[in-house]
């Protein structure tokens, strides 16, 4: 294992992204964060720039308009970086398949720039904060 | 005014002139569905004079308004809830120029409904004529000039 995945595991900061969400997995996000479920043991912490992450955690269906900033924060993000497709909507477009906004899911909009890239999905509608630190120490015990 | 009142006076608008631009048939229809559901029918030029009517001269708090692609006319309604008896009144105006939808704005005297007549404008294509800010709201900046998407005869 190279210094650079022993870092992310290490200690994974998290920026949040919303491509269209309707702020349900957001809320679940938030509540991830907070004390009760106590995230940092795992060294996950949220930041405030995409260039300071090491994930990214995307909500929403990404819709025509978030595509590209979800591109461009993608692209931002230093490589390694795992994408968390977080929720129903992230992991397949849920019931919002056929809109007319809709360009998603967000691994296609992320594979479109790099298919390379690593995501791990997380589906719920919105998934609960154990879900998601289930899928975070899956994906990172994948790597 | 209580629940008869407020009857009387609605009733009032489709056979009596009122104000200065008043037609002999504002209203086309009143529809009583119960005591606290009414739909007013109109066309689309007399919505502007029952919307100001409902508005001004009643005292309804207006709530949103819906647009809808009909098989041969676009339909708008315009909800108002009158509180002292909670009834709910509803505008139901059918533009019948598929080609060139237009009505005119009811901005000007309700700023409420600037945002909600912006959105339909953006995704029904209907024109608010005196609009003072009909800029795209809702869809996205790269979005072809002139596809409404909710449209019927668009498809995706």
């Amino acid at each position: 294992m190279n210094w650079k995945i022993w870092s992310l595991k290490k200690s994974p900061w998290v920026f949040h992204v919303n491509a269209g969400a309707c702020n349900n997995c957001d809320i679940e996000i938030v509540d991830l964060l907070t004390p009760k479920f106590d995230v940092e043991r795992f060294g996950v912490k949220l930041v405030g720039s995409p260039r300071h992450a090491d994930a990214l955690l995307v909500t929403g269906v990404g819709t025509r308009q978030a595509a590209k900033r979800v591109q461009e924060a993608y692209r931002q993000t230093p490589k390694p970086c795992v994408v968390f497709a977080i929720g129903a909507c992230a992991c397949g477009t849920g019931i919002f398949n056929s809109g007319y906004h809709v360009v998603g899911p967000i691994d296609k909009i992320i594979k479109e720039i790099d298919p390379n890239a690593i995501i791990a999905y997380v589906p719920g509608c919105p998934p609960k904060p154990e879900a998601m630190i289930s899928g975070i120490v899956k994906a990172l015990s994948a790597l | 005014m209580n629940q008869q009142e407020l009857d009387n006076r609605l009733s009032q608008i489709k056979n009596k002139p009122f104000g200065s631009e008043l037609r002999a048939e504002l209203l086309t229809t009143i529809e009583r569905k119960s005591d606290k559901r009414i739909f007013l029918l109109c066309e689309a030029e007399n919505a502007y004079a029952v919307n100001k009517f409902l508005f001004e001269d009643i005292g309804a708090r207006f709530c949103t308004v819906t647009g809808i692609d009909s098989d041969k006319c676009f339909e708008l309604l315009y909800h108002y809830s009158y509180d002292p008896t909670g009834c709910v009144i509803t505008v139901k105006t059918f533009i019948r120029n598929r080609q060139a939808p237009a009505i005119e704005s009811i901005t000007p005297f309700l700023p409420a409904a600037e945002w909600i007549e912006r959105e339909i404008h953006d995704i029904l294509g209907i024109d608010f004529r005196n609009h003072p800010n009909l800029k795209r709201l809702i869809l996205a900046d790269d979005w072809p000039v002139g596809v409404y998407p909710l449209r019927k005869d668009v498809k995706k």
